[in-house]
């Protein structure tokens, strides 16, 4: 534990601070400066202030601590790690600007518990610490899910929560399955295949796929991320999503399910982002979509695909930033981010439309932005291997992203061909053209800045990706035919650009059978399973009501009990007189009832203890 | 620069279509000499990514909607059901 000081640990405790700070002013520059001293820490690593860092695949090993006969390592150094955190702090800086006016301080405390939690993951060097920050990674978004407060939220958290403690549980069997056949819980490339030997990495496989967000099991994402707090579904875009990626990378890199599932995943979240209706749900499926690319990169897993996987996980934290904060500043300002409800705020808000559009121009891949040059990269990688329909739909989704990102999202909030947005909206604005809160702008300004000096100057991003890069994204190919494809893609949206208007509506996703299941099992432990359990239990009660009421005064009990079988025996033969008088004599007993208790001698009591000994002796012979 | 301030939809229409024209004249040039290299045997044809833009994207959409036949519901189709259960 020499010299060291791990970031995220740093970030995470020191998180829970914030609410003991009294002065605001104090307060809010604390907030900032919590990325900024895990940042300063990462760059001391990265000179060799705590010792040199080895060249990839090696890492430098710190923070280990014994637990049971393990050693956890809490801090493995490695180059892909490296770049991890250095995008994670710059972003989560960025987001603390844009989330300054929160007004909840626990806001702020899940906030960076979440960012520190990630930081501990990339930074693990065995199973268990990243099981660990896995799960206390898919706890803090539970909190900016329901600090948003609406009953919407409080539902959506709940469902993040299962989700995340099922991916978690598959990966802690995944883990446990892989410590008894190997004993070692080191972080390290795992095999995969299909069969009874492969289960816990499958196992473990699933959790990742299901925290990437991987189609089919992509739901939670789109449905859980729209609900958050508008600052807080900031943290939420960049952190578990790329951490998946992360563990893919470092686990699972190139098996070739992932290859396919990635390419299709790019384009399906396509087709639910036409008919969607809320900006941030729009967004959540270019999250969907472009983590296709780097779950393929990952499946192809050659070095230009790995390179490629890595550089677009961090290219995407910054620009699908800028994009959630753009949604996200309309939703503060007019309180909705639905495309029905808006339309012509260009004039109000043209500041956050153009530093929104930056990031379209980045996630659509235009050159000099940079989704381009770390799109191509996967591109190139699946040309490189010859494998067309991977190449085609990598491609295709291309088209997709600039047809939502670059041209429906900014059509129907911003432009929608009025000049004026409807009087509802309008009422909420002020006569300027900065209706957006500074620090808003101010935090999606440097995400901005990023989004083109990683773009025009690629270098500084791939020289720090693990393997070497001898890559130039801007060839005349690459740049003409994407800006061909861009120019007719335009061409086709303006053709059809009454279809993608918003329409108040909801598109189930693949979520559809796990929620009607679940609701099914609510409904039926609510209906047919308490109607039984009603039943079993007044039945019970029933029994042990008599029992109580025999055991006051068993010999007239007995009695009671016989003279009530006597009449019902008589009653045929008797006048009704009778028994009529026979039923009174008894109702009298009955109320009289438990009267006076029997003495018993002494002998008679013998009997009985001696009886119960005798039957308890038969019992327990029978039993033997 | 006055001519943008004053009509900048004529203006991007313009642009937007000088840009289409030329991309779409490059694309028959360069195919013939040895600028673009391909690795699909399917990017050599002419205006390749121009279909590919135009159509993928007109595709999408359409398909979309024809999906949304059957996946759109109500904007609170989840709430509402749940209303009726309580």
């Amino acid at each position: 534990m020499t010299g060291w000081i791990h970031p995220g640990i740093v970030v995470f405790l020191g998180g829970f601070l914030i609410p003991f700070i009294k002065w605001r002013k104090i307060k809010l520059a604390y907030f900032l400066l919590l990325p900024v001293a895990g940042m300063t820490i990462v760059v001391l690593t990265s000179i060799g202030f705590f010792g040199s860092v080895p060249s990839w695949p090696e890492g430098l090993h710190k923070w280990r601590i014994p637990f049971l006969q393990y050693s956890l390592v809490l801090g493995k150094i490695d180059k892909m790690s490296m770049i991890f955190a250095y995008i994670y702090l710059i972003a989560a800086f960025c987001m603390n600007i844009y989330g300054l006016r929160v007004k909840n301080d626990w806001e702020h405390v899940a906030a960076m518990a979440y960012v520190g939690s990630a930081l501990g993951a990339i930074f693990a060097g065995d199973f268990l610490t990243l099981f660990f920050f896995l799960e206390a990674m898919s706890w803090a978004p539970v909190f900016l899910l329901w600090f948003r407060g609406t009953k919407k939220s409080m539902g959506a958290g709940v469902r993040y929560a299962l989700w995340h403690h099922f991916s978690g549980a598959c990966i802690l069997a995944g883990i446990v399955i892989h410590l008894h056949k190997t004993g070692s819980i080191e972080l390290v490339h795992l095999p995969w295949g299909w069969g009874g030997e492969f289960v816990g990495y499958n196992l473990m496989l699933l959790g990742f796929i299901i925290n990437s967000a991987t189609t089919p099991f992509h739901s939670w994402l789109s449905d859980t991320y729209s609900e958050a707090t508008p600052s807080g579904s900031i943290y939420m875009t960049a952190y578990t999503t790329k951490t998946a990626i992360y563990c893919l990378i470092r686990t699972f890199s190139g098996v070739p399910l992932l290859m396919w599932m990635g390419a299709i995943q790019a384009v399906f979240a396509l087709f639910l982002a036409v008919l969607e209706n809320d900006g941030r749900r729009l967004c959540s499926y270019h999250i969907i979509s472009q983590i296709g690319y780097m779950v393929a990169g990952v499946g192809i897993g050659t070095e230009m695909a790995i390179n490629g996987a890595i550089s677009h996980a961090l290219c995407h934290i910054i620009y699908n930033a800028l994009l959630y904060m753009g949604a996200g500043c309309v939703l503060v300002v007019v309180g909705t981010a639905k495309f029905n409800e808006l339309g012509g705020l260009y004039k109000y808000m043209p500041i956050s439309f153009w530093l929104y559009m930056v990031g379209g121009f980045s996630i659509s891949g235009f050159p000099l932005f940079n989704g381009f040059v770390s799109k191509v990269m996967t591109i190139e990688a699946a040309e490189l291997i010859h494998n067309a329909p991977i190449y085609l739909l990598l491609e295709g989704a291309t088209v997709g992203t600039f047809l939502h990102t670059g041209l429906k999202l900014p059509w129907n909030m911003w432009l929608q061909g009025k000049d004026e947005p409807p009087p509802n909206i309008r009422a909420k604005l002020k006569d300027s053209v900065v209706n957006t809160p500074v620090n808003m702008l101010i935090g999606m300004g440097i995400l901005a800045f990023l989004c083109i000096f990683m773009g025009v100057y690629p270098k500084v991003l791939y020289d720090r990706l693990p393997y070497a890069v001898e890559f130039i994204p801007f060839t005349t190919t690459r740049v003409f035919s994407i800006m061909q494809m861009f120019i007719f893609t335009f061409m086709g949206f303006w053709l059809l650009r009454k279809l993608v208007l918003g329409y108040p509506t909801y598109t189930l996703d693949t979520d559809w059978p796990f929620r009607m299941a679940g609701r099914q099992l609510i409904q039926f432990c609510e209906e047919p399973l308490m109607a039984f359990a009603n039943f079993v239990d007044e039945k019970v009660m029933n029994l042990v009501h008599s029992l109580i009421w025999f055991s006051r005064n068993p010999v007239f009990a007995l009695h009671i009990k016989k003279e009530e079988a006597k009449l019902k025996m008589k009653r045929f033969i008797i006048s009704p007189e009778r028994a009529e008088k026979h039923k009174q004599v008894l109702e009298e007993k009955r109320r009289r009832y438990p009267g006076e208790l029997p003495k018993l001698t002494l002998g008679a009591s013998l009997v009985l203890i001696l009886l119960v000994f005798s039957l308890y002796l038969i019992l327990y012979l029978l039993i033997k | 620069m006055n001519f943008l301030r004053n009509y900048p939809k004529r203006f991007f229409w313009r642009v937007y279509f000088i840009g289409l024209a030329v991309s779409l004249i490059l694309d028959f040039v360069w195919l013939r000499s040895d600028v673009l290299h391909y690795h699909f045997p399917f990017q050599h044809l002419p205006e390749f990514f121009a279909i590919f833009g135009i159509f993928g994207c007109m595709l999408l959409i359409l398909i979309a909607k024809g999906m949304g036949c059957f996946i759109v519901r109500d904007e609170d189709y989840y709430e509402k059901n749940q209303g009726d259960e309580e």
